[in-house]
């Protein structure tokens, strides 16, 4: 039944009573910008000449992917004996850094998809970067198991391709899982993203094409996939990415179970935990918002971005953070409560020994940036300076990475042998190889800015007031939704 | 709308009924079992209340709009605390006047041969590692606080809101707002700490770092499932029509599925985990509810186990897929009642095989005692029920001058937040 055939009929008196108290909602798009104002500022970052700092950034991002390059060289030639793990760590820092690019790999599909389901229409202006970002952290994420399997020629094996050698994968490790769960996840997030790009890319083929320069117009016309804007092109746009929402959905969820459960399925105290799956998935969304925040702030600063990047759309990021942050302390805590009522001898151990023993530091990085740091966000005037918004991000950043080293190295360094303890320090090549990664993510992130457009325009204007059929001026929330 | 208070008086005459009959059981099975029953029925009528402060807080914190017309239900589910609380007496009682009756380690000569073991309670190293949490002073100074701080939440939440169908002001909904920003972390504290002890601790050798985050999945969904009824009662009734409409039947519907899911992710999530990593020390929670040690057969829990994983997750799950059926007001409401007896019987899964026979076996399921659950489930949740209508008549429908209410009359699919 309709709402208004429900509310023809029999519309009780309570309704004559209702008048509602004043509270505007926060505008998406501020400064009543048109339509083609906001082609123009989009498309203008691509067909703009190159900055100055575009270049200089391209050139240092490319010195610093070179570590990557040269560390993951210097081992295929030599070795997997050249990072420094040594018994009893025999699993570090190639586990910690691939963790930490696929938790912030988690963001993107989280804010296209989930934020997607649940009708959060400030998920508009950060989505398309927040994607790119996602398949550039995956791709690092990626480097690390590949590389760590020591022969990576032989990396194919890890598919169960029927092969000559009857080579069968064993399939009940979850590092197994993690093949089909990080390539399926990868798989998703590039189409989602495409198809998101289709109609962003039709408008800079017919800008190029217009303006005459016919090579980019073909390009962009070529990956455009005939695109035209009618209405059917519409209808199967938004049924694809309406589908491909519900589908990432779980699979964002899965990827950072089957994560979870590289450790959780295991008997080493301080990793065999029931909360690692869900208190995993906070986590990767919790590292993925800061480093979204990370990215976005600066190039929101750079593209005199304020219009679309509004300050409510900052609160909003910095929010999921801290709620996700506080999820995260949630965690920790009932772990060390656990640890103690599960009175495991092994497992009290382990946990003291995180927080007092040779890697407290580590731990109280940890505690002090994803537990302590956020918190901050709880006052509306430091969520309204972006500068320190922007540093509390990194804070975030730094403080999941320490996660994951906390988790995995405290809990191997000291295992059940007292006689084979050891303390694990990474090699140069390690430290190089991860480095590199940073630049390895800064190249391909540098290069999405240049050349594809950082918002979703057609998404953008559907959730200004002018998009809105009923022509509300409650701007963002009367509009008809992503009718575009 | 003020057809509340003959219902009302009903209901108190039901929950009174349901409680004599359950005291009855006092002479026919003994207290232990009765006060088994009781608890039972306490965390399910506790974790419908402990879902709506949930639900309450989360609208607030999210600015939410589509749910203001369904808001009000849920805050007059809210003043059923302060009874729970009451009704959480005798079990407090017990800790003092019947130690060990329900919880072994309240009693520290409790004789562990009784349930299959063998030693005292105090000679338990395991307790003994616990002692300073498992004691009786912490369980009552624990369960004090949890209930004061919910009815505490419930009535600032419930104050401010009624208080801005009188005058308005915007106030209000930002003190709400602020409640709802330290309730949150305050009511998951205190939910994680009132399971562990009141339902876990039945156990105290086993241990879950996920049981606090199962209960918070099944007391949202029966929340939802309670929301749901009332939505259709209120709208049979012709209270709500004009005032729902189908998106908002459709966006409860989703919720519901998506804590399905949820629910289904972490109580997997457990199990499996446990399973795989087969540590006798975990273990021993799911073999008691899956095989008897005396024979080496399957136990009645198996099967309660296995309705539990296709009537708690797969029935709801593929029910909540159809779009069609979220709208319905006629198929909606068996589904509501469906999740909300299958959280029941999950309550009953985790609390009933704690009471042990001398082997150390899960007393059966299917046995009398079960009637003074069914009674001890009616005895609170008419008191539940009466607090609602009593609390109903007093404030508006829904809440009139709420910054939100323009946007939640005028819901549709494609709206925002």
């Amino acid at each position: 039944m309709s709402h208004a055939a429900e509310s023809a009929h029999d519309a009780p008196s309570i309704l004559r009573e209702v008048n509602p108290t004043p509270l505007p909602r926060a505008t998406l798009v501020e400064n009543n910008r048109s339509f083609g104002w906001i082609t123009d500022k989009i498309c203008g970052i691509i067909e703009g000449k190159t900055p100055t700092w575009w270049w200089v950034c391209f050139v240092v991002a490319c010195f610093v992917a070179s570590f990557t390059v040269a560390g993951l060289t210097y081992l295929v030639a030599t070795g997997v004996g050249v990072w420094g793990h040594a018994n009893p760590v025999n699993w570090a820092w190639d586990i910690v850094n691939f963790v930490f690019w696929i938790g912030i790999g988690h963001a993107g599909t989280l804010i296209s998809a989930i934020l997607c389901l649940l009708r959060q229409k400030w998920r508009t202006s950060i989505n398309r970067a927040a994607e790119a970002m996602t398949i550039f952290a995956v791709v690092c994420a990626a480097l690390f198991p590949v590389f760590h399997v020591g022969r990576v020629w032989f990396a194919w094996y890890l598919f169960p391709i029927p092969n000559s050698n009857y080579i069968w994968q064993n399939f009940r490790s979850p590092l197994e899982w993690d093949v089909f769960a990080v390539s399926t996840y990868g798989t998703v997030s590039v189409l989602f993203w495409y198809v998101g790009l289709l109609p962003d890319l039709a408008i800079l083929r017919d800008r190029f094409t217009a303006a005459g320069n016919r090579l980019r117009g073909w390009l962009y016309g070529f990956f455009a996939m005939g695109w035209r804007g009618s209405n059917r092109h519409w209808s199967n746009y938004e049924m694809a990415y309406l589908i491909l929402a519900g589908i990432s959905t779980p699979l964002v969820l899965s990827v950072h179970t089957i994560v979870s459960f590289d450790f959780a399925v295991s008997l080493i105290p301080g990793w065999h935990t029931t909360i690692f799956p869900p208190y995993f998935v906070a986590g990767a969304i919790f590292s993925g918002f800061g480093m979204v925040l990370t990215l976005m702030l600066p190039l929101r600063a750079i593209y005199r971005l304020e219009d679309l990047i509004t300050q409510y759309h900052i609160d909003c990021m910095c929010k999921i953070t801290l709620a996700t942050g506080t999820i995260v302390g949630y965690a920790y805590g009932m772990e060390f409560f656990i640890a103690w009522y599960g009175a495991n001898p092994y497992e009290g151990f382990a946990f003291i020994n995180r927080a007092f023993g040779h890697y407290a530091w580590a731990y109280w990085i940890m505690i002090s940036c994803n537990v302590i740091t956020p918190q901050f966000f709880w006052f509306k005037k430091v969520r309204e300076n972006t500068t320190l918004v922007w540093v509390l991000s990194i804070f975030v950043n730094v403080g999941m990475w320490f996660e994951r080293f906390v988790i995995i190295v405290t809990s191997l360094a000291r295992d059940f042998l007292p006689s084979s303890w050891g303390y694990y320090s990474p090699s140069i090549v390690e430290i190089f190889t991860f480095f590199g990664t940073f630049g390895v993510f800064s190249v391909l992130f540098l290069l999405f800015i240049r050349f594809l457009p950082v918002m979703p325009m057609a998404e953008l204007k559907a959730v200004m007031p002018q998009a809105d059929p009923h022509g509300s001026g409650d701007a963002g929330h009367g509009a008809s939704g992503r009718s575009h | 709308m003020a057809a509340g208070a003959p219902a009302a008086g009903r209901a108190l005459v039901i929950g009174l009924a349901g409680i004599a009959l359950t005291a009855l059981g006092l002479l026919v099975s003994g207290g232990a079992k009765v006060a088994f029953s009781w608890l039972v029925a306490l965390t399910f009528w506790g974790g419908i209340a402990l879902g709506m402060l949930f639900l309450v807080m989360i609208h607030h914190i999210f600015d939410a709009s589509w749910s203001v017309v369904i808001r009000r239900q849920f805050e007059h589910g809210l003043a059923s605390f302060k009874w729970l609380a009451l009704l959480f007496l005798p079990l407090v009682a017990s800790v003092y006047f019947a130690p060990g009756a329900v919880w072994k380690w309240m009693n520290p000569a409790y004789d562990l041969a009784q349930v299959g073991g063998s030693g005292t309670v105090g000679e338990d190293v395991l307790w003994a590692k616990k002692a300073a949490l498992l004691n009786p002073t912490a369980f009552v100074v624990i369960t004090v606080l949890s209930f004061g701080i919910w009815i505490w939440l419930s009535a600032r939440l419930r104050a401010a809101s009624f208080a801005q169908d009188a005058d308005g002001d915007l106030k209000w909904t930002y003190r709400n707002r602020v409640t709802a920003a330290f309730g949150l972390p305050l009511a998951a504290v205190t939910l994680t700490l009132a399971i562990v002890l009141w339902v876990k601790s039945l156990d105290y050798h086993w241990f879950s770092t996920m049981y606090g985050v199962w209960y918070f999945a099944g007391c949202v969904r029966a929340a939802l499932s309670m929301g749901v009824l009332i939505m259709v009662w209120l709208w049979v009734r012709g209270d709500y029509r004009g005032v729902l409409n189908a998106n908002h039947f459709h966006s409860i519907g989703q919720l519901m599925f998506a804590f399905t899911v949820f629910w289904a992710y972490v109580t997997f999530s457990q199990y499996f985990l446990i399973w795989n990593a087969n540590i006798p020390e975990e273990t021993f929670w799911y073999n008691l509810r899956e095989m008897n040690s005396a024979t080496g057969f399957a136990n009645q829990w198996k099967w309660v186990g296995m309705l539990l994983l296709f009537g708690h997750f797969f029935v709801p799950f593929f029910l909540l897929l159809s779009y069609k059926r979220k709208l319905s007001r006629t198929q909606m409401p068996w589904v509501a009642l469906w999740i909300a007896a299958i959280f029941l019987l999950d309550l009953i899964y985790n609390i009933w095989p704690s009471k042990k026979d001398g082997n150390g076996d899960a007393l059966p399921f299917l046995q009398l005692h079960q009637v003074w659950t069914v009674t001890a489930v009616i005895g609170v949740g008419g008191i539940c029920v009466w607090a609602y209508l009593r609390s109903f008549p007093t404030t508006k429908l829904i809440p009139i001058r709420d910054p939100r209410i323009g946007e939640s009359l005028t819901y549709h699919e494609s709206s925002a937040d």
